[in-house]
C-alpha cells in the first residue's frame, strides 16, 4: 500500500533527525545487554579452561601427607597403597617431599625473601606433572630446579639463574613451571593466607630435594591418581589407616577439597552469581532507561498519531512509525550489543590469563549466553514502544489531538506540586515542579541511574570489605611489638634445643617468646572445621589476640577461637568443643581427640587460627616443644637485618613480618582494580548516558517553555541552570537508590555468597566513605551536569519558529 | 453588543518606568530566509515609526509577515536589511545577550497559543513576568496584575485548570508583571470566542491608555476598530497606515 511506504519514509526521516537519540539509547541498551553476554560468558570458558588444564597436568584424586617432621623411606608409601582393599582402582602413584623454606631470589634490582616450599618429585611423574611455562623443565640427573611461574612472573624473575633456600644453600634453576596444586596460590598450609607474591614454590627432584633435606632417600607425601568412578574419600581413609599402623601420622586430602580446585571451581560459582547480580543490575539500569526514553519518545508524537487516526488511518498502521522507532533501536542496540560484549569479553579474557596464568587457556564464544543477551536487546525497546504505541491509538481522535501544546497537558499531584512553593523567584520552582508534573518519567530515569551506581557500589564495596577487613587485621596484629617476626622451624624442638637457643641468642635479637603451631580439627554438633592452633602465652608474650567474653583466666583455661569459627561450629565462650590434634608419644606424634572448652573469642578474620594457652600443653602431650618463636629485632636492628641474620640459622623454615599476610593480600587486591577500572567505566558511561538521553528528550519536551523563556528574556544560563537542578534531584534520587541497593548486594555478596566459597576467612561487609563519595560525584555531580551540553543548542534555537508551531 | 468581562477594568500596570519618548523605529527594515535556492521575502524596506502610549493594531492576511515584523521588534529575531530600534536600543547590531536584556527590560509578548508554563500556578506564571525583569517586591507586583485582569481567586490554580480565555489574561498579567514599556500581542483573541476575546481586547486598551505600547496583530480587521492607528500589511509591504476608518471605535461596539 502506499500510505505504507509514506509511514516509512517518515520513520526513517524521523531517523534522520534524532539519530544521535537513537544512537544514545541503543548504546545504553548495548552495554547493558553486552556486559550482561561478556560476564556470563566467563563462566563457560573459565570451566572449560581449568578442565583442560587439570587434565592435561594430570592431577592427582588423593593426595596422603604425613604429619610435620615426619618421614618414611622412599617405597614405603607407594607399598602401603598397594595394600588398600582399593589397590586395583589405583591408576598411578608419586612419592614426593615437600619441605617448607625460605626461598630468596634477590638481585641487584630487589630484595625478595619469601616463605615457600621445595617439592621434590619424580623427573617424569605419572601423577601432577609439571608444566613448563619457560626454560627447561626437569631433567634426570640433573640437580636444577625450577620457579612457580607466577612467582617468577610476579617478580620478573629470568628464564634461569640461582636462588637460595633455608640453610643458606644455594641452587639453580633452568625454568618456570607450574604444577596444578599451585595453579592459584591460595594456601601456605596451617590456615595461613597467601598469594603468588609471598610464598616461593620450588620444584626440585627428587633426589636435590632429599639432599638439601640432609634425609636421602625419604619422602612425605603420596599422590594418587583413580580409575574413574573411584571412591576417592574411601581410598583416602584406607590408606591412613594403613598409613597408622606403621605408626605413620598423615592428612589426607582429595581432589574436590584441593583448595586450589575448590577455589577455582567455586570461585567460577562465586563470580558467576556476583555477575549475575552486576549484570543484572546493569540490564536493569539500561532496560529502565531505554523504556523511558522509547516511551518518551512515541509520546511527543501522540498528537501526530491522533491527527493521523482522525483522517481514517487504520489502527495497524499507525503503529508502524513508532515501531519502526523500536525496531530500529532494537537492531542497533543488538548489533552495538554484541560489539560491547565481544570487546567486554576480550578485556575479561585478558584479565583472567594474567591473574590465573592457567597452562590452557580456552575462550569460545559463548552462543548460547549472547543469544539470550541479544533477544534481551531485541524485545526491551520493542516492549518500550509497544506500550505508549498501544495506549495512543486505544484512544478516541479527538482525545489524541487534544494532547498536543493546545491543552496544557494534565497534571497530577496538584496539592503536593503547589506546596512546593520555596521563596523566591518562580522560576527557581520549575526543576522540582517539572519532577513532580511527570512522576513515571523522574522514577524511571532515577532507577536506571540508580541500577548504574548500585552496580558501581557493590563492585567497590566488595574491594571496601577486603580492605577494611585487611585494616582490622593489621590493626589487630600490630598491637603490640609490632616489628615483630615470627621465625617457623623445619621441625618441632624441646624449648631447650640448640636450635632454638641459636635464634633467641641471635645478636640480632631483641626479645622472643616461643609458640608451638599445630593443626587439628574442631567439632561440634555435627560441623567440623579445620584449625592452626597457636599454643602460647596467652598471659604475656610479645603479642597475644585480642579476646572477647569470658575473661583472661577463662581464655586460659580454654580454647580461643575465631568468631568465624564459633559462628560455623554454633558455639560461644563457656560452650565445649572436640578437638582433634596430633599428640605426643613415645614414637612419634599419633592424632587424639580432647574435649575443650572455648575460652573466649578473638577477632581475627582467618577461621583456621586458634590460640590456646601454654599451661594447657601437658593436656596434648607438648609440654615443653617449640616449632616456632616470636622475636623482635634488639634495639638499632631493622627487620629485615633481623630476618636475613635468621634465615641463615639452620633448621629455620620461614621468617615472617607480623602484616606479611595482609601485604600479599593486598598486592593480590591491586590486581582486581583493573575489573574495577573497567566497571566503572561502564557505569560511568551509563549513567551518562542515561542522562544525557534523558536531558535531550527533556530539552525536546520542552523546548516550547524554553522558547517561552527566551522570549522573556531569560539567559542561556539560567534555563541551563535549571536543567542542571532538576537532574541534580534525579541523580540524588537515584544515586540514593544506587547506595541502598549496592550496599545491600555487598552485603549479600560478602556475608552470603563469599562466605559460601571461602568459609575459612570472615569478612564483613562494608562500604568505605571515598565509594560513597565516588557514587555521589558520579551519580550526582556527572548526571547534574549533562544539561551543560545542551548550552548550545539552546544557543542555536530558533524562537520564532519553536514559537509559531501551532500559530 | 459587547461586554467587556469587567467594565471597570483599570490599567494594572502604570508605565511611568518607560522613559518618555519610548518607540519603536524601523527603518528600510527587509527579512528574507533562504531555503535552500528559494529566496523567502517575509518583509520588504519597512518603514515604521511607533509612538508611546499607543495602542497598535497590526492587519492582513495570513503569511503576510505580521508575525514577522513583531518578531523583529521584539528582538527574538534579526533583520536581514534595514535597522531596528526599541526605546532607542539597536536591535539590528545587538549581541545576543544584548537582546535577551532588551526582552527582560523593554518588550514583553502575549502569544496566540497562551504559552504558559505548566508546572506553575497562575500567580508563578505571573510573577516569573515580574522576577525575570528583575522587579522588586515581585510577588506583590504579580498578585496585584492578576488581580487586575479578575483572576486573583484562581492564583493557586494551574493552567490546566483553566480555561482559554483565563489562561489568555493570565499570559497577558505575566506580559504586564514584567512592567516594560512595549507589549506585543501576536494573534492574542485567536483561540478565544468572541466575548472573551473583547475582554481581553479592553485590558490591552486600558494597558496602551497607561502609557504602554501595545502592538496587537490579528487578520480580524473588525477588531482594528478600536485601536489608535491601524497598519496594513500585505505579502510583507505596509500598504496602509492610519488611524482606523470612521474612526476610534470604544471595545464596547465591537462585533463579530
Ligand atoms: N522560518 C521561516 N522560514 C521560511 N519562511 C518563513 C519563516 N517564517 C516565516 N516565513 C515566511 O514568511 C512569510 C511571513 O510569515 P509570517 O510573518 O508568519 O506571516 P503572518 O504572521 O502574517 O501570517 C510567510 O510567507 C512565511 O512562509
Ligand atoms: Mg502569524
Amino acid at each position: 500500500m502506499r500510505t505504507r511506504g509514506l509511514l516509512l519514509r517518515w520513520a526513517l526521516r524521523d531517523l534522520r533527525r534524532r539519530w544521535v537519540l537513537v544512537t544514545a539509547i541503543a548504546l545504553v541498551l548495548a552495554l547493558g545487554t553486552g556486559t550482561y553476554a561478556a560476564l556470563l560468558g566467563t563462566s563457560d570458558w573459565r570451566r572449560a579452561s581449568n578442565d583442560r588444564s587439570f587434565e592435561l597436568l594430570r592431577m592427582h584424586d588423593v593426595r596422603v601427607t604425613l604429619s610435620e617432621g615426619l618421614t618414611a623411606e622412599a617405597g614405603t608409601l607407594a607399598a602401603a597403597v598397594g595394600r588398600i582393599p582399593q589397590a586395583a582402582q589405583v591408576q598411578a602413584v608419586a612419592e614426593r617431599l615437600i619441605l617448607p623454606t625460605l626461598v630468596d631470589v634477590s638481585s641487584a634490582g630487589q630484595q625478595v625473601l619469601v616463605p615457600g616450599r621445595i617439592v621434590g618429585m619424580p623427573v617424569d611423574a605419572p601423577v601432577d606433572r609439571l608444566s613448563v611455562s619457560s626454560g627447561q623443565g626437569l631433567r634426570a640427573g640433573d640437580p636444577a630446579v625450577v620457579l612457580e611461574r607466577s612467582f617468577a612472573d610476579y617478580y620478573d624473575l629470568p628464564d634461569a639463574g640461582t636462588l637460595r633456600v633455608a640453610g643458606d644453600r644455594s641452587l639453580s634453576y633452568a625454568g618456570h613451571g607450574q604444577l596444578p596444586e599451585y595453579f592459584a596460590i591460595a594456601g601456605g598450609g596451617g590456615g595461613a593466607f597467601t598469594t603468588e607474591a609471598g610464598f616461593g614454590v620450588v620444584f626440585a627432584p627428587l633426589e636435590t630435594a632429599q639432599a638439601l633435606a640432609d634425609a636421602p632417600g625419604r619422602v612425605n607425601e603420596v599422590v594418587l591418581r583413580l580409575a574413574s568412578g573411584a571412591d576417592d574419600g574411601a581410598v583416602a581413609a584406607a590408606l591412613q589407616q594403613e598409613l597408622d599402623a606403621e605408626q605413620l601420622a598423615s592428612t589426607a586430602v582429595v581432589k574436590g577439597e584441593e583448595i586450589v580446585y575448590r577455589t577455582l571451581y567455586e570461585d567460577i560459582e562465586g563470580d558467576a552469581q556476583f555477575w549475575r547480580i552486576i549484570a543484572g543490575l546493569l540490564l536493569a539500569g539500561a532496560a529502565f532507561a531505554t523504556f523511558n526514553l522509547t516511551t518518551r519518545v512515541v509520546e511527543s508524537q501522540r498528537r501526530e498519531i491522533g491527527v493521523a487516526m482522525a483522517l481514517g488511518l487504520p489502527r495497524r498502521q499507525l503503529a508502524i512509525r513508532p515501531l519502526a522507532l523500536g525496531v530500529q533501536i532494537s537492531v542497533l542496540g543488538v548489533l552495538l550489543g554484541i560489539g560491547v560484549g565481544v570487546v567486554t569479553g576480550r578485556l575479561f579474557g585478558g584479565l583472567f590469563r594474567t591473574l590465573l596464568p592457567l597452562p590452557v587457556w580456552e575462550q569460545p564464544f559463548p552462543y548460547a549466553t549472547y543469544l539470550q543477551a541479544a533477544a534481551l536487546g531485541f524485545l526491551l525497546p520493542l516492549l518500550g514502544v509497544a506500550w505508549p504505541t498501544w495506549r495512543a491509538i486505544r484512544v478516541e481522535p479527538v482525545e489524541a489531538i487534544r494532547v498536543g501544546h493546545l491543552a496544557a497537558r494534565q497534571v497530577r499531584f496538584t496539592p503536593l506540586l503547589r506546596r512546593l512553593a520555596l521563596p523566591g523567584r518562580s522560576y527557581s520552582r520549575m526543576p522540582l515542579r517539572n519532577l513532580v508534573r511527570t512522576p513515571r518519567r523522574t522514577v524511571l530515569t532515577s532507577l536506571g541511574v540508580g541500577a548504574a551506581i548500585a552496580t558501581l557500589v557493590a563492585v567497590f564495596g566488595i574491594l571496601d570489605s577486603f580492605t577494611g577487613t585487611l585494616d582490622d587485621f593489621d590493626a589487630e596484629a600490630t598491637r603490640s611489638a609490632p616489628d615483630r617476626v615470627t621465625v617457623q622451624f623445619a621441625d618441632v624442638f624441646p624449648e631447650d634445643a640448640p636450635q632454638v637457643a641459636a635464634v633467641t641468642g641471635a645478636p640480632q635479637v631483641g626479645d622472643a617468646a616461643t609458640t608451638l603451631l599445630v593443626d587439628g580439627t574442631a567439632r561440634s554438633a555435627g560441623e567440623e572445621i579445620p584449625l592452626a592452633v597457636s599454643i602460647r602465652d596467652l598471659g604475656g608474650g610479645l603479642w597475644r589476640p585480642t579476646i572477647d567474653g569470658g575473661g583472661a583466666d577463662a581464655a586460659r583455661s580454654g580454647i580461643v577461637l575465631s568468631q568465624v569459627a564459633a559462628r560455623d561450629l554454633g558455639v560461644q565462650p563457656g560452650d565445649r568443643i572436640e578437638l582433634d590434634h596430633p599428640q605426643r608419644t613415645a614414637a612419634g606424634f599419633t592424632r587424639a581427640t580432647t574435649t575443650i572448652v572455648v575460652g573466649g573469642i578473638h577477632p581475627g578474620p582467618i577461621r583456621a587460627v586458634a590460640y590456646l594457652d601454654r599451661s594447657q600443653a601437658a593436656a596434648f602431650g607438648t609440654s615443653g616443644l617449640v616449632n616456632a618463636l616470636e622475636v623482635t629485632p634488639a634495639a638499632g636492628v631493622s627487620r629485615d637485618e633481623l630476618t636475613r641474620a635468621l634465615f641463615a640459622v639452620p633448621d629455620v623454615a620461614s621468617v615472617q613480618a607480623a602484616t606479611a599476610v595482609t601485604d600479599s593480600f593486598r598486592d593480590a587486591l591491586g590486581a582486581f582494580t583493573s575489573v574495577l577500572g573497567v566497571a566503572a567505566a561502564v557505569t560511568l558511561l551509563l549513567a551518562l548516558l542515561i542522562a544525557f538521553n534523558a536531558t535531550s528528550i527533556a530539552t525536546d519536551e520542552r523546548a516550547r517553555e524554553n522558547a517561552t523563556m527566551f522570549a522573556f528574556g531569560l539567559p542561556r544560563r539560567a534555563v541551563v541552570t535549571m536543567g542542571v537542578v532538576e537532574n541534580a534531584f534525579i541523580g540524588l534520587l537515584g544515586t540514593a537508590v544506587g547506595l541502598g541497593l549496592g550496599y545491600l548486594f555487598t552485603r549479600y555478596t560478602v556475608e552470603v555468597q563469599l562466605h559460601r566459597t571461602l568459609p575459612e576467612f570472615g569478612m564483613p561487609a562494608s562500604v568505605s566513605p571515598t565509594t560513597v563519595v565516588v557514587a555521589l560525584a558520579l551519580g550526582v555531580g556527572a548526571v547534574a551536569l549533562t544539561p551543560l551540553v545542551t548550552l548550545r543548542s539552546l544557543g542555536r534555537m530558533d524562537i520564532p519558529a519553536t514559537l509559531r508551531v501551532v500559530e | 453588543m459587547a461586554q467587556p468581562v469587567r467594565d471597570d477594568a483599570k490599567p494594572v500596570v502604570d508605565a511611568s518606568r518607560a522613559a518618555a519618548g519610548t518607540r519603536v523605529d524601523l527603518d528600510g527594515v527587509s527579512r528574507r530566509y533562504r531555503i535552500g535556492d528559494v529566496t523567502v521575502t517575509a518583509l520588504e524596506q519597512v518603514d515604521l515609526h511607533v509612538d508611546e502610549a499607543a495602542f497598535v493594531v497590526i492587519l492582513g492576511p495570513s503569511g503576510s509577515g505580521k508575525t514577522t515584523l513583531l518578531n523583529l521588534i521584539g528582538a527574538l529575531d534579526v533583520a536581514t536589511e534595514g535597522r531596528v530600534r526599541v526605546g532607542g536600543q539597536d536591535v539590528t547590531a545587538a549581541s545576543r545577550s544584548e537582546r535577551a536584556r532588551l526582552r527582560r527590560h523593554t518588550v514583553s509578548f502575549v502569544f496566540q497559543s497562551f504559552n504558559l508554563f505548566p508546572g506553575l500556578t497562575a500567580l508563578e506564571n505571573v510573577q516569573f513576568g515580574a522576577d525575570v525583569a528583575g522587579r522588586a517586591q515581585a510577588r506583590q507586583t504579580a498578585e496585584s496584575t492578576l488581580a487586575g485582569v479578575g483572576l486573583a481567586g484562581r492564583a493557586n490554580h494551574f493552567p490546566h485548570q483553566l480555561s482559554g480565555g483565563e489562561q489568555q489574561r493570565v499570559a497577558i498579567a505575566r506580559a504586564l508583571a514584567t512592567g516594560n514599556p512595549v507589549l506585543l500581542a501576536d494573534e492574542p483573541t485567536g483561540e478565544l470566542d468572541f466575548r472573551t476575546g473583547v475582554a481581553i481586547l479592553d485590558l490591552l486598551r486600558k494597558q496602551a491608555e497607561a502609557g504602554t505600547t501595545v502592538l496587537v496583530v490579528t487578520h480580524n480587521r473588525e477588531i482594528a476598530r478600536v485601536a489608535d492607528r491601524v497598519i496594513e500589511l500585505s505579502s510583507g509591504h505596509i500598504v496602509a497606515d492610519g488611524p482606523p476608518p470612521g474612526g476610534r471605535a470604544p471595545v464596547s461596539e465591537l462585533h463579530w
